[in-house]
């Protein structure tokens, strides 16, 4: 038995769709604050300038959870985010990005039981060519009874 | 030999360390252990096939699971079909006197994991409900405990007259080989690593 019930018919389903607009400043902020040093991410007269793999990692879609997801409680925190990196964003790319529930399982630690709830954003340029995919973890705890 | 009892891959959901690069890692630092075996959360991987990289690195790579009780993390070694149909290890509240009869019934040896951890280690869990009946060996040294935690281990197993096994839990490249288990004999597979829990003679290190 779970102990947080949930239905699993949730995983899979596209929930939202949000666009994005890539500006070679943020591009840059984001390169310097992840300490790069790679010409290829700082330096926008590279030949093959880009933005830096876990780029699309700061974009948040217009919503966290589908409509009418069950409340699985107050507590929970964010158990981070991992990157696969399918091709280059540009300067002055425009991302699609497609929301939907990758996983959702279960596992204890120190703190009890928690539910974890995989966010997946797939990121396609404006010539629908896959850029990336963004798994984030999203931890949900049963309220203390 | 020594083993690193206790690791996880990329195959685990919070492992960040690929196999290759725990090899990579265990000769350009020199660790001192023989190998490591794999205890990926709430499954065995059976696709995985970790011969080249033995081969090519001169490291012996065995596969368990870690699985999740009423009592806290238990690593199970030894797994086979007969033991996976026993229980289902993604389920994450197992009873721990079930996971104990079963892997023992099918050949493995069940080994309850950072013991002295709250809310995942049997400590707590003893001292609320009592003792698990064929429990022989914990692990008393575990890479990712916090301050007093493996005492706390430490003092079960003496308590309860249980052996002592260590393991980094490493999740990261450069956690391989904090802890470790020294065995008199040499290990070349799962089937001799679970003999030698049983029967044979070992102790647990910790490098920490």
């Amino acid at each position: 038995m779970a102990l947080i019930e949930i239905d699993r018919a949730w995983i899979g389903k596209e929930f939202d769709h949000s666009e994005f607009k890539v500006k070679q400043e943020e591009m840059l902020a984001f390169a310097r604050t992840c300490g790069e040093t790679d010409p290829r991410f700082t330096d926008p007269a590279h030949p093959d300038f880009q933005a830096p793999p876990n780029f699309t990692s700061k974009f948040v879609s217009r919503r966290i959870l589908p409509e009418a997801f069950p409340y699985l409680g107050a507590r929970g925190f964010d158990a981070g985010k991992t990157v696969e990196v399918l091709g280059p964003v540009r300067p002055d790319d425009t991302l699609t990005a497609h929301s939907k529930i990758a996983d959702i399982y279960e596992k204890t630690g120190r703190s009890g039981p928690m539910l974890f709830i995989v966010h997946r954003m797939e990121f396609s340029n404006q010539d629908d060519q896959p850029v990336s995919v963004v798994d984030w973890r999203l931890v949900r705890q049963p309220d203390p009874e | 030999m020594i083993l690193d009892l206790h690791s996880h891959s990329i195959k685990s959901d919070d492992g960040r360390a690929k196999v290759e690069s725990y090899c990579q890692w265990i000769r350009k630092r020199e660790i001192p252990i023989d190998g490591f075996v794999l205890t990926e959360h709430r499954q065995f991987d059976e696709e995985s096939d970790y011969r080249p990289l033995e081969d090519r690195f001169g490291i012996l790579i065995l596969k368990g699971s870690e699985v999740e009780t009423d009592y806290g993390h238990v690593l199970v070694y030894g797994v086979n079909e007969d033991m996976q149909r026993a229980f289902d290890f993604g389920v994450i509240n197992l009873k721990l006197a079930e996971v104990v009869r079963e892997v023992e019934r099918s050949g493995g040896i069940a080994v309850p994991c950072h013991p002295g951890r709250p809310t995942v280690g049997m400590v707590a869990h003893y001292e609320e409900r009592g003792p698990i009946e064929g429990v022989r060996v914990v692990e008393v040294y575990n890479g990712g405990s916090r301050t007093g935690e493996d005492e706390a281990s430490l003092a079960l197993a003496e308590k309860y007259g249980y052996c002592g096994i260590g393991g980094s839990d490493a999740h990261m490249v450069s956690q391989i080989g904090h802890c470790a288990t020294k065995f008199e004999r040499g290990i070349q597979s799962v089937e001799e690593l679970v003999m030698e829990l049983k029967e044979g003679s070992f102790e647990a290190l910790s490098w920490r």
